[in-house]
């Protein structure tokens, strides 16, 4: 499959897209069942998910913490059910908690995240809205992955002017 | 509003993602960009205004032309930036994909029963 492609559809917004060689009923599976959640949602290597709780109701809360392997450091996200459409759709609110790890705040206001799911020939076509509260969260996010010493990319450039 | 913010904000507009586009390929002065973007001068120079505020662009003195140039640091922090989320993202994926491959297998073998 391609890679995944991420853009910037407004200016409080980020927008990731991938397609999925499986038709939608598993990929609706591999995203909600908790014990497939945990074998693929894992932040980074070398980190386990010891808490993953998931709800396909609306109104209903998960919770999802990360753990490092090797110093315990913990982080986590945690928010509510806005929509859930079988097959087709799951929004919800993102409350990032930093735990013990020194990644920076991600701002205060929740953002909301909207996942849909659609299926074309029996490839599965995912994407993935994340709307920040404002612009200046979207901003501590985005230097909290911040990493330096990568070289300017112009293949990247033209996915921000194409977005 | 930080500079990386005021990047994201210029780059918000697709005209000024056009004017940047083209720059990236050289020096314009703005009557090479109003024949280019058939817009008007006032509104080429509002755009490149806000542009040169957020530092993506600058722009020297040449007799009576002050051609605009594309300046690339601003732009690395956003881009370094997408392709660090891209980077997290698609190892993900790539471990979903991995799963979908099993729970396809199993679904098949389960058909056969």
């Amino acid at each position: 499959m391609k890679p995944a492609e991420v853009s910037l559809p407004s200016d409080t917004e980020v927008l990731i897209k991938r397609s999925f060689d499986a038709p939608v009923h598993l990929v609706w599976k591999a995203y909600t069942e908790p014990a497939l959640m945990r074998r693929w949602l894992t932040a980074m290597p070398g980190w386990s998910m010891p808490v993953c709780e998931m709800t396909t109701h609306v109104g209903g809360k998960y919770r999802w913490r990360w753990r490092n392997n090797e110093n315990g450091q913990e982080f986590g996200f945690t928010g509510e059910m806005l929509e859930v459409v079988l097959h087709s759709k799951i929004k919800h609110t993102q409350i990032y908690d930093p735990g013990d790890c020194e990644f920076g705040s991600m701002g205060g206001e929740p953002s909301v995240i909207t996942v849909t799911f659609s299926e074309v020939n029996g490839i599965t076509n995912v994407a993935t809205l994340i709307k920040f509260a404002s612009k200046a969260d979207r901003e501590a996010a985005m230097s909290t992955g911040m990493t330096d010493g990568m070289e300017m990319s112009y293949q990247a450039l033209d996915g921000v002017l194409a977005a | 509003m930080n500079r990386l913010d005021r990047a994201f904000a210029a780059l918000a507009d697709p005209t000024r993602r056009g004017i940047v586009a083209h720059l990236a390929r050289g020096e314009a002065t703005v009557s090479d960009l109003v024949s280019r973007f058939s817009l008007t001068q006032p509104t080429i120079s509002s755009h490149l205004k806000v542009l040169e505020s957020a530092g993506l662009i600058s722009r020297r003195r040449v007799a009576q032309s002050r051609p605009c140039r594309l300046e690339t640091r601003p732009l690395k922090a956003v881009t370094d930036w997408l392709e660090q989320v891209q980077e997290t993202w698609e190892s993900s994926y790539q471990r979903l994909d991995a799963l979908l491959i099993e729970l396809k297998q199993a679904e098949k073998k389960e058909r056969k029963k």
